[in-house]
């Protein structure tokens, strides 16, 4: 895929060219609220007030503190008005937070009384933030990576755009067959992903199947470990943001959150083999498949280890929440880290049966024909 | 036996039947990871300074990951230097871009979790998402750190006196064959998991404004974002400290 090769290193002018670029993106971003139905505001003026400490019944000590905002209206009929609002605030920030000079906040705005308008914060204006840091990772990817870091971004962006239009297939399905939908994107998701980085080849289908392989055997043994243990110990009512069918959406979420890792290591495997095929043809189907489990056992402790602490280190909001209201260690892990668990033990095991689904179907693949 | 238990006791002999001694190795890297992140949510609970514990917690799971999952010396202690200084360059992008964007905490679509706990707890939860942000892109930088050190190592086996700029080259160009599927990797291990978030904003027609703009889903959005800069970064980076070694053994050479 590499194949072409830059003559020569970054120009100065070309990493001037993206500085400029970046900042303009984000000046334009600070400067967008126009483009926002909802009023957004920007603070011009500060006045804290006094600080009450509080402490709760786990004699947790905290405090809240009140504002007084000026704010200047940025978009809508009421721009340019200056308006005072008031926000309180903890010292843990947990739903609220202190607003400095300059920030930009979404106002929900009414007619008081004395119809003089009155506005509360509703949430702070975050794009540009987005913006900077996508314009930095895209950035150094380009500049680093060339034309594969092109393909990377390329076969990323497409996967989100499909994903939300499943998102929106699936909502407009009423959500009744949540698992049947994700599982045809999981294979639509691979198949596009596999074709983008290896084209329409042998190896590309090798890989397909690999994946596919690793993936349905890790479902179908989670589901048999489901029935025969009956879910004890798994609270799927304690999953986050969703209301329906939560354990057809978990198996959907573990699903597509294994599948990348899935594919990572199979295309390993298989790319390695078929060079190594190219290299010394002679190696028997045998041997291929022991070489493809030797490259595959040293990156899968990495792999899972990927998946495990992106599933845990998202737990960790709530599980402080918990501690710290008094719950016990092993209430607070059932209760918010234990599907992370369970989503982790079976993106391991997915992962670790592509080992051998990828060097067996390498193997056989490059020695069709001949006998093991 | 609980689901838990006989879904560890699947993926353990899964791994040694598959790895050997390798796979054995490996599922130990992954409990004594899975301890240093309880205590380290354990000990913040308890009040400790959230960002030194994460970063003390956070060089023994690289050194865990790294210094378990391989064997050979020049691999793993390249893997593991490069990953630190990413990791610093990660941190010092990290403290600044999450105090801009506030999102820590909680979010309105989390009001019903809530229901019934304290939120005064006194706890920064600020620091608590620096750590969260911190840990999750851990793996993903100590992965490339491995595949990199891994590939050059291979490449010096076999030509030992090779070029510095034709060394740094190589690397570049393990890195074009690792980026995209460990992007993937990333994409997928975060998106998938938010499916059920994702199906809310669907359902309660957010419109794009405020996804944009929206607590979790900014979090999010970071998080994986500062992933991929931590994964790119990793891959100049270990090459470069790749080459400070081998210049180094060749001048004790001489």
């Amino acid at each position: 895929m590499s194949k072409i090769k830059p003559k020569h290193q970054v120009s100065w002018i070309t990493i001037l060219l993206v500085l400029i670029l970046g900042g303009v993106l984000c000046f334009l971003t600070q400067h967008d609220a126009l483009l926002y139905k909802a009023p957004v505001a920007q603070v011009t003026h500060v006045t804290d007030q006094k600080r009450i400490s509080q402490v709760d019944n786990f004699h947790n000590h905290d405090f809240e503190q009140q504002q007084i905002l000026t704010v200047r209206i940025l978009n809508g009929k009421n721009r340019g008005k200056v308006l005072r609002v008031q926000n309180t605030f903890s010292a843990s920030n947990a739903m609220d937070q202190p607003y400095r000079k300059n920030q930009q906040v979404f106002l929900h705005l009414q007619r008081g009384s004395k119809k003089q308008l009155q506005g509360t914060i509703t949430d702070m204006k975050r794009d540009t933030v987005i913006v900077f840091l996508s314009w930095l990772a895209i950035s150094l990817l380009l500049l680093t990576m060339k034309f594969s870091g092109f393909m990377a971004l390329m076969s990323v962006l497409l996967n989100g755009v499909l994903f939300f239009l499943a998102i929106k297939l699936d909502v407009y399905l009423q959500a009744t067959n949540v698992l049947t939908i994700f599982s045809v994107l999981a294979f639509v998701f691979a198949g596009l992903t596999l074709f983008l980085v290896l084209g329409k080849t042998k190896q590309m289908l090798v890989t397909f199947g690999a994946t596919i392989l690793g993936t349905v055997g890790s479902v179908v043994i989670t589901l048999i470990v489901f029935a025969v243990t009956h879910e004890q110990g798994l609270h799927f009512e304690t999953m986050e943001y969703v209301t329906q069918n939560p354990e057809t959406v978990f198996l959907a979420e573990t699903i597509l959150g294994s599948l990348g890792a899935v594919m990572d290591e199979s295309t390993d495997i298989i790319s390695s083999l078929f060079a190594l095929h190219r290299e010394t043809p002679n190696l028997t189907r045998w041997q291929l498949f022991r070489s493809g489990r030797e490259i595959g056992k040293s990156i899968m402790g990495p792999l899972i280890n990927v998946l495990f602490l992106i599933f845990m280190a998202d737990t960790f909001g709530m599980m402080v929440l918990y501690l710290r209201n008094g719950n016990s260690w092993a209430y607070s892990f059932t209760m918010n880290m234990s599907l992370g668990m369970v989503q982790s033990l079976v993106s391991g095991i997915g992962i670790v049966l592509a080992i051998p689904a990828a060097s067996w179907f390498a193997s056989s693949i490059l020695k069709r024909g001949d006998r093991a | 036996m609980n689901t838990i238990s006989v879904l560890i006791l699947i993926l353990f002999i899964l791994m040694l039947l598959v790895g050997g001694k390798q796979g054995l190795k490996s599922f130990l890297s992954l409990a004594i990871n899975f301890s240093v992140i309880f205590m380290t949510v354990v000990l913040i609970g308890l009040d400790f300074p959230i960002i030194g514990v994460t970063l003390l917690n956070a060089t023994i799971i690289l050194a865990v990951t790294i210094y378990l999952g391989d064997d050979d010396p020049v691999t793993t202690e390249t893997a593991f230097y490069g990953s630190m200084l990413v990791m610093v360059v990660i941190v010092i992008l990290i403290i600044p871009v999450e105090h801009w964007a506030t999102v820590q905490g909680f979010g309105n679509e989390n009001t019903e979790d809530l229901e019934g706990l304290s939120l005064l707890v006194g706890i920064k939860f600020l620091d608590v998402s620096i750590a969260t942000t911190i840990l999750s892109s851990l793996g993903a930088i100590a992965e490339a750190a491995m595949a990199i050190s891994a590939g050059l190592g291979e490449i010096l086996t076999q030509n030992p006196d090779i070029a510095a700029q034709q060394l740094f080259k190589d690397g570049m160009g393990i890195g074009k064959q690792i980026i995209g599927t460990t992007f993937n990797t990333l994409f997928f291990g975060f998106f998938g998991g938010f499916l059920g978030l994702f199906i809310w904003f669907e359902r309660l027609s957010y419109t794009f404004g405020e996804l944009l703009n929206n607590k979790i889903f900014v979090s999010e959005l970071l998080m994986i974002l500062i992933s991929f800069i931590g994964v790119i970064l990793t891959i100049p980076i270990t090459t470069w400290v790749m080459r400070i070694k081998v210049s180094r053994k060749s001048r004790v050479r001489k």
